[in-house]
């Protein structure tokens, strides 16, 4: 893979590995679900990757789709993904679907990880649908580091259901539960026993996440829920694309309007108030203000969940309003 | 000024005469134009470098942990690997565990967060600058430059002010690792060796960690909001409490980071505006842009020469080979001076919006204490400048021998004082 690649739309420049890979193997696992393993053209190693990592495939100029990374990771010759044909799908997974069989060429760039696994005693993982993939290869890594761990597995029917034949590996450390037998995924039970020395991890649908989440902020410490969302993280930009809202800068005495295409940072400086950033990635957390009024949008990796409820502060590099008017004190 | 262009086959970023004698400048400015990924070899028995000078490749490589990793250590120092683990601190130190890290005190130094601290700077500022200007001659580093922050430190960790001059002294030594006139122990010298274990190397790491030590015994358990307190009964966001050597590290980063840099910052600020005595005057005439100024005056400093990273696979840049394992040094003083980026980066401009400099790093690294430098920065000036009625250079400036802090030691001024 060549390196160096420019994401463009904001002042960041990342050097991330990006280039073609081949199709090795197209192959249907389960129900809609088709699992590619893509090598390099040339037979050169893969970057490294670690559990939870995640690439994009390029397919179109303007289609460009996040897949966990399923396969091992000791393995520097293939990548492999699973995909699942959405209907819902805005064309990403259907052309994946379609086009991309044995001996075909994709776009890839990546590997990245937004969704690492944390070394820790005890885990229970909980994976919904698709979202097995990232924890296909946390559960091998857990397994390696002699963890206590757990694995509930949820999906419409057994059909449906990718990697079944991988898991009976680990007995019963693995718990399927097939919706059309066994009905939804029991949360009360599985999360029943709060513990100091566990990390939840969850993939799948968000109604499976937002219940998730509900039963970890009651009684859980904060720091034990990890969770992923499918498409979310790395673009979290809305459907229908980025909306313009008012600014007002309180202390400037100025009102400005941030469009879809710009920041709130670069608003804000191209109206030659100064206002200080760095990473422009929502990860330094220099350019943190002070809200004083409107609904932020936070996309940062800074401010905990409590502390974007407050809805006192933002990092106006990447955070957006989902108000009509932001007011900062500023 | 623009400096005089080094030919390529002399440039040599590992020797130090080249820093101590401010030489280095003319050397960035080759390797920009003709060899933006330069191999330098070392001299101290160290495995050489890549020398990264313009500032989207450092962007490029400071953003890019993956694939340009603290781990290994962000000094050219090659620490052995068995120390590794007891030196580390967040500085060397990436992915989540980083982030956990950082967290613990990243958002006490915001500047919403800095805020409360603004009237105690002011009176800390007029007491130093009072002090100072009871003197017609002084030496800016000693009466100004260097207590200032380190009392702030002091107000931040509510460490005992008698303590102070020992906070200082410490900090010289650690930084100035690699100059015999602060280190009693040079880095790289046979006599480091046995201090390996340390960071820098330096026997006086262990003071500093003994010193935190008994802070974080007095403050286990309490409430108080200063960072000691808020560093040892605070759990970081992975649930992993912080182990002995976490605190250690950490608390040895707070007081060497915490001070040294933004002294040379002032003093490299104010031998530039003795230097530009226009952008002194522009200063004291445009105080609502004081903000904007001072940004220009963190560029124009520099204080920090470099981070190193480490290559954690192969990568080719600008038609280089970096190969896993190689050292690969960011030269932040560089991309500062980048005409690519900076117009006329030679020319001090406190009026130059927006500006992006390089100063505190950028990506996951980033200076945390960079809202803090900045605030301290605005107010000695705002303080000091009004109350002059001329300042200037006295004598010779002397440098600290080191490719890493980019550090004044000795700069005598002379200055006469408004009559209050």
């Amino acid at each position: 893979m060549s390196e160096g690649s420019t994401i463009s739309g904001t002042r960041t420049t990342v050097r991330e590995h990006e280039g073609d890979l081949v199709v090795e193997s197209a192959e249907v696992v389960a129900e809609d679900v088709v699992v590619l393993t893509l090598v390099d053209p040339d037979g050169d190693s893969l970057p490294p990757w670690t559990p939870g990592a995640h690439v994009d495939l390029i397919l179109t100029e303007d289609l460009i789709r996040q897949y966990s990374l399923c396969g091992d990771p000791s393995d520097s010759r293939t990548i492999r993904v699973a995909v699942l044909r959405s209907p819902d799908s805005r064309g990403g997974s259907a052309l994946v679907h379609d086009r991309l069989r044995t001996g075909a060429t994709v776009r890839v760039r990546g590997p990245r990880n937004h969704f690492p696994l944390i070394a820790s005693p005890r885990y229970i993982f909980i994976g919904g649908g698709i979202g097995i993939t990232p924890i296909l290869p946390m559960i091998a890594e857990a397994e390696a580091s002699r963890a206590d761990w757990q694995l509930y597995y949820g999906g419409r029917s057994r059909a449906s259901m990718a990697f079944l034949d991988e898991l009976t590996r680990y007995g019963d450390r693995v718990t399927l539960v097939p919706q059309d037998e066994l009905g939804l995924l029991d949360l009360t039970t599985i999360l029943g026993d709060p513990r100091a020395d566990t990390l939840v991890y969850c993939c799948g649908p968000e109604p499976l996440l937002a219940a998730v989440e509900e039963r970890c902020a009651t009684d859980w410490p904060v720091a034990a829920l990890h969770l992923e969302r499918f498409a979310a993280k790395v673009s979290q930009a809305p459907a229908g694309g980025e909306r313009s809202f008012e600014l007002v800068l309180a202390g400037s005495g100025l009102t400005l309007t941030v469009p879809p295409d710009k920041s709130v940072f670069q608003v804000i400086e191209e109206a030659g108030v100064s206002v200080l950033g760095s990473c422009h990635e929502g990860i330094c957390g220099t350019c943190e203000q002070v809200v004083l009024d409107g609904e932020v949008d936070h996309r940062d990796s800074v401010l905990s969940e409590s502390e974007r409820a407050a809805n006192d502060a933002m990092m106006v590099c990447v955070s957006r309003c989902s108000s009509d008017r932001l007011t900062l004190d500023l | 000024m623009q400096p005089t262009p080094v030919p390529l086959d002399q440039v040599d970023l590992a020797d130090l005469d080249v820093f101590e004698g401010n030489r280095a400048w003319g050397m960035f400015d080759t390797l920009r134009r003709e060899a933006p990924v330069h191999w330098n070899e070392e001299h101290d028995g160290g495995s050489g470098f890549w020398s990264i000078t313009r500032y989207d490749d450092i962007q490029a490589v400071d953003k890019d942990p993956e694939s340009f990793t603290s781990m290994k250590f962000t000094n050219l120092e090659e620490p052995p690997e068995e120390f590794q683990d007891t030196r580390r601190s967040i500085l060397e130190t990436d992915g989540p565990r980083h982030q956990a890290l950082r967290k613990l005190l990243m958002r006490d130094f915001s500047a919403a967060q800095l805020r409360r601290y603004e009237d105690f700077l002011r009176g800390l500022a007029k007491a130093t600058v009072d002090n100072a200007l009871q003197q017609e001659e002084f030496d800016f580093v000693d009466s100004i430059a260097a207590d200032y922050p380190m009392a702030v430190l002091v107000r931040l960790l509510d460490t005992p002010p008698e303590k102070t001059p020992q906070l200082i002294s410490w900090g010289n030594e650690i930084v100035g690792f690699s100059d015999p006139e602060y280190a009693r122990v040079l880095v790289n010298s046979e006599e480091a060796k046995a201090y390996r274990h340390l960071p820098f190397s330096s026997p006086v790491s262990q003071e500093i960690y003994d010193y935190g030590r008994q802070l974080r015994a007095e403050r286990l358990g309490g409430t108080a909001d200063d960072l000691v307190s808020k560093l040892v009964n605070r759990i970081p966001e992975d649930g992993i409490p912080l182990s002995d050597q976490d605190f250690d590290n950490y608390f040895l980063l707070l007081v060497v980071a915490g001070n040294e840099t933004t002294r040379q910052a002032m003093s490299h600020s104010m031998k530039a505006l003795i230097d530009n005595p226009e952008q002194l005057t522009w200063f004291l005439e445009h105080p609502e842009k004081a903000q904007v100024a001072v940004e220009e005056l963190i560029r124009w400093a520099s204080p920090v020469y470099h981070f190193r990273r480490t290559a954690t696979r192969d990568v080719e840049l600008h038609g280089r080979q970096i190969k896993e394992g190689d050292k690969v040094v960011m030269w932040f003083a560089s991309g500062n001076r980048d005409e690519s980026k900076f117009a006329d980066p030679y020319t001090l401009d406190l009026s130059r919006f927006p500006n992006d400099h390089i100063t505190f790093g950028k990506g996951p690294h980033t200076c945390m204490g960079a809202n803090l430098a900045r605030l301290e920065i605005k107010i000695l000036f705002e303080t000091l400048l009004p109350r002059l009625e001329s300042i200037e250079q006295a004598g010779e400036i002397t440098r600290v021998r080191s490719n890493f802090v980019n550090g004044i030691k000795k700069f005598p001024v002379r200055v006469r004082a408004k009559q209050v």
